[in-house]
């Protein structure tokens, strides 16, 4: 078939007849992102949990199609050839996130179906996107989402088994500080930041992306334990250690998720206020001293007050992202209408850009919620978890996910400096997926444990809680 | 435990705060700068390529129908491909030298050097990209070529030829208003350059517009607003006499009238109409620092103007709270850090010929779809309400008498009635010789205005001033208007 339709000299499908089909379609992914978006946030709110894993299963319905259709769409994308490899991709997607919807259905009947689907739906968004920019990415980011998908079963199994001692905690310490040092010993420089390590030409993995969640761990553990602030001096030490070596890297934007991670987590371990109020002087006085001290703190500054001032260099990424947004309008220029390969990184840091460029702000604005309802599912794991040591643990992947995808969406459309980290999900990379869905993964082994051993006492307080919370989580 | 699940909620509580910002953040953004970011010059998504337009850009009008811009074609050797093909390239007025008096009011569209004015602002209708989803799919389907909207502009294109005539070869800017509803009739800048052949004029500043962006000292022109904060703040500031001895030190500051001229006994009136420098360096030193930068500010100043049509540069009024009475005086009479667009001073004038509103600059008038359908038809917009009705009426008072007997004599020419302020803002120039930017801003006819002006000419050998160099070329301009029917 393949061969029939690619004949020479013949067009398959007029340029712009595709322009058409791509500019009535828009409202079809509209809609479809918006129902799964409200199917989604309205299950993922209400209290209560009872029948809620008899209605996903349509939302699952509405992904595959998403992906579908805008693969098919995609496969007409060249006018010269039909290009069946999308065709199968769209169909690979589906049969992955069929296949783990009704696995982890069977096996691990307690995990939270919502946070799956919500991070299903931001992935399919990603390959979308991928495939149009860069179709030879679009097939290794679904590799990625696969090994993700091993990573959140191996994490959904054992995270809530082990429950790490000191001496775990002290290995994972050393093992953090070694991944963090390779790459500045052993390295290459990317786009001014020297925090890869390259295996072979076409693999390299980014260290700072896994020491997150070693961070968590050790977090997590050392915190659980109540202790006065005089204890608690080595998690100080370990935390500075980490945030000077990925500054070193010049990885600010994993040095700013670090602290944010810490500061959540010592918080609601502690209470403490005076910590908390005097760690955010000291890093603001850092990030002064850094300012005046580092030439590429200052570009960066510069770029996001007045990107327009310096459009041809220092602003030229912001300002071509805020174009593209501006450009795409409510609904969108249309899947392979649009320009997003003008904005620099618009694989990596600036895929929202290109999201909203081409899907419009509604799927811009859906995004943001996809993330938001990652939030309120994840703290509501929290909230139940047997353990303060997992209830941290939870709430630390939590912070870890959503803090870094505000920072990045907050970059892009210049409403804080811009720091290069990925959009956890969306993004192109496989340290990134593989991280994101290991801290999915560790969420759901607590979600499921919670479920399995059920204590009768706390479910009255539960509720109780549940309905305090009511309030917060309706914007 | 308890306390921990209290904390939880807190942190769920702020990262919800954290992602409302954002999402209030990008509608903020987007609906105040969206149009502004999609029109930037680098958005490469509207460019017309030569060659293979996607989009063929529509038509530029003046409000009579004028054609100021289009899209032409020609049959070229394209040096990629090496065969004769259709390029397409946009041209300027059918007489291709007429093309600079409106050069920078319509800009230019290049695929190599990008593009600007109306060009770059309007490009969303220019290539069509408001047409609904049926009319685009229509022309994709159904024509050989996909074509943008027409934009019909506010300009006299005539009024435009008359002014870039008169103005000869001084550097400098003049803006023609409709007072009711803030239409741009005309918007000249000196010098200008050719969009029909733009290699050779990219060197110096001729491509910059000096109406819009161009930050001048006001001089005496300022004075108008000196002048409504008085009557706002000062009671019976209107019977009140000054003594003018033709200079005036305030806190060791000396600031002298024209020539060290003595005015004598004088109400604000005559000091308005001889623009006595020493009473309003006194009005200022009484009014105070915050009086006048709320007056100012109410019209306009040290605000960034988001209008839909045009982009202007914000006009700034920098005062510190710890400003001393001298800095305040020379402020007041306009000397000061007080600077000024072209633009800006044209719209004050108009606020105060149209009772105390001031409008929104409109340049847009109408956007014509295919087979001359009207798309789009643009209401005028008020901007602020600068004063009260009889504030304003008072200073349209004290302009008509500048000009019947006053600084703005010159601006007294048969067959039109104007009002307005003159003024002479002094700057050393590079050899140390001194120069004047003359200002005359107006409004005609005195009855019943409906026609504002402001006009700066830049650079004037020392003696010329407002009064003898830009009031008589504002009176011609308003009369020349006044004929075309304006």
């Amino acid at each position: 078939m393949v061969v029939a339709l690619t004949g020479k000299g013949c067009e398959i499908m007029d340029g712009r007849q595709y322009e058409i089909i791509a500019l009535i379609m828009r409202y079809w992914f509209v809609a479809l992102v918006l129902l799964i978006f409200g199917r989604l946030f309205w299950e993922g709110i209400k209290k209560n949990k009872a029948e809620l894993e008899e209605h996903l299963g349509h939302v699952l319905f509405f992904m595959v199609l998403l992906a579908l259709s805008s693969f098919s769409l995609l496969s007409f994308f060249d006018s010269k050839v039909f290009d069946i490899k999308a065709a199968i991709l769209g169909a690979l997607i589906s049969a992955i996130l069929i296949f783990q919807y009704n696995f982890t259905k069977l096996l691990f009947p307690k995990f939270d179906r919502i946070l799956l689907l919500t991070v299903d739906t931001l992935a399919i968004l990603g390959f979308i996107m991928l495939q149009r920019l860069k179709p030879e990415l679009a097939f290794r980011q679904v590799e990625w989402f696969a090994l993700g998908n091993v990573a959140l079963i191996i994490f959904g199994i054992f995270a809530k088994k082990l429950t790490p001692g000191k001496r775990i905690s002290y290995a994972l310490i050393v093992l953090s500080y070694i991944l963090l040092i390779l790459p500045l010993v052993l390295g290459k420089e990317i786009a001014g930041a020297k925090n890869w390590i390259s295996l072979s030409d076409a693999f390299s993995i980014q260290p700072s992306e896994f020491v997150k969640i070693i961070l968590i761990v050790v977090l997590a553990e050392r915190l659980s334990k109540e202790k006065g602030f005089k204890d608690n001096l080595p998690i100080f030490a370990f935390v500075a250690m980490l945030v000077i070596l990925v500054v070193l890297q010049r990885d600010l934007g994993a040095a700013l998720l670090y602290f944010c991670i810490f500061m959540f987590m010592y918080y609601i371990a502690t209470s403490d206020w005076i910590v908390i109020l005097s760690a955010v002087g000291a890093a603001s006085l850092g990030s002064l001293a850094s300012y005046y001290l580092f030439s590429h703190v200052r570009v960066r500054i510069e770029a996001w007050k007045n990107p327009w001032a310096d459009i041809e260099n220092k602003g030229y990424q912001i300002a071509q992202s805020l174009i593209a947004i501006s450009s795409g309008g409510l609904i969108g220029l249309g899947l392979g209408l649009g320009s997003p390969q003008m904005i620099p990184a618009s694989r990596t840091d600036f895929i929202f850009s290109a999201i909203c460029e081409e899907f419009g702000l509604i799927v811009g604005f859906c995004v943001i919620g996809f993330y938001l309802l990652i939030a309120i599912r994840g703290t509501r794991i929290a909230l139940n978890a047997p353990s303060s040591y997992k209830a941290l643990l939870a709430m630390g992947a939590t912070v870890a996910l959503v803090i870094q995808s505000f920072v990045i969406i907050g970059g892009v459309i210049k409403m804080i400096p811009l720091t290069g980290v990925t959009m956890p999900f969306v993004s192109y990379g496989g340290s990134s997926m593989v991280t994101s869905m290991a801290m999915i993964g560790i969420l759901e082994s607590i979600a499921s444990d919670k479920n399995a051993e059920e204590d009768e006492n706390e479910e009255d307080e539960n509720e109780n809680e549940d309905e305090e919370l009511e309030p917060a989580d309706e914007d | 435990m308890k306390l921990m699940k209290r904390n939880i909620k807190r942190g769920l509580g702020f990262i919800i705060i954290l992602f409302l910002l954002l999402g209030f953040y990008l509608c903020y953004a987007l609906v105040f700068y969206g149009d502004r970011w999609f029109a930037n010059s680098y958005n490469s998504r509207v460019r017309m390529d030569g060659w293979q337009p996607k989009i063929i850009p529509g038509d530029i009008l003046d409000r009579n129908g004028k054609i100021l811009a289009t899209t032409k074609e020609t049959k070229e050797r394209n040096p990629k491909t090496d065969e004769m093909q259709t390029y397409y390239y946009r041209s300027y007025c059918s007489e291709s030298e007429k093309a600079r008096s409106i050069a920078h009011v319509v800009g230019f569209h290049d695929p190599q050097l990008g593009r600007s004015g109306v060009e770059a602002f309007y490009i969303k209708y220019l290539m069509g990209y408001n047409n609904s989803l049926l009319e685009r799919i229509y022309q994709k389907a159904l024509l050989p070529q996909e074509r943008g909207n027409d934009v019909v502009l506010t300009i006299d294109f005539e009024l435009q030829q008359f002014i870039d005539e008169i103005m000869g070869k001084h550097k400098g800017a003049a803006v023609v208003l409709k007072v009711h509803t803030g239409e741009i009739l005309a918007m000249v800048s000196h010098p200008t350059y050719n969009p029909n052949s733009l290699s050779g004029e990219m060197e110096g500043d001729k491509l910059y517009n000096r109406a819009t962006n161009g930050l001048y000292p006001p001089g005496s022109a300022f004075k108008i607003i000196t002048a409504v904060s008085a009557l706002e703040n000062l009671e019976g500031i209107m019977e009140e006499e000054f003594i003018c001895e033709g200079k005036l030190d305030l806190s060791g500051e000396v600031i002298p009238c024209y020539n060290e001229q003595k005015h004598g006994n004088i109400n604000l009136s005559k000091a308005m109409i001889y623009s006595c420098n020493t009473v309003f360096a006194q009005l200022g030193a009484s009014l105070g620092r915050n009086n006048l930068i709320k007056t100012a500010e109410s019209f306009g100043f040290n605000q960034d103007f988001l209008f839909k049509d045009i982009k202007l540069v914000a006009s700034k009024l920098p005062l510190k709270s710890s400003v001393s009475d001298g800095k305040l005086g020379w402020t007041a009479v306009g000397q000061g850090d007080v600077l000024v667009t072209p633009m800006h001073m044209a719209m004050i004038g108009a606020a105060i010929a149209n009772d105390g509103t001031m409008m929104e600059p409109k340049l847009l008038k109408q956007v014509i779809g295919r087979n001359d359908k009207l798309i789009k038809d643009f209401e005028p917009r008020p901007f602020k309400k600068v004063t009260s009705p009889e504030n304003a009426k008072i200073i349209q008072n004290m302009l008509k008498d500048a000009v019947e007997e006053g600084t703005g004599k010159n601006a007294k020419i048969a067959g039109v009635n104007i009002a307005g302020k003159t003024g002479t803002a002094e700057k050393q120039g590079e050899n140390g010789e001194w120069k004047n930017n003359a200002w005359f801003v107006g409004f005609a006819p005195v009855d019943k205005p409906s026609l504002s002006i402001a006009i700066v000419l830049e650079d004037l050998p020392e003696g010329q001033t407002g009064g003898s160099a830009a009031a008589p070329l504002a009176a011609k301009i308003l009369k020349k208007a006044m004929e075309l029917g304006h």
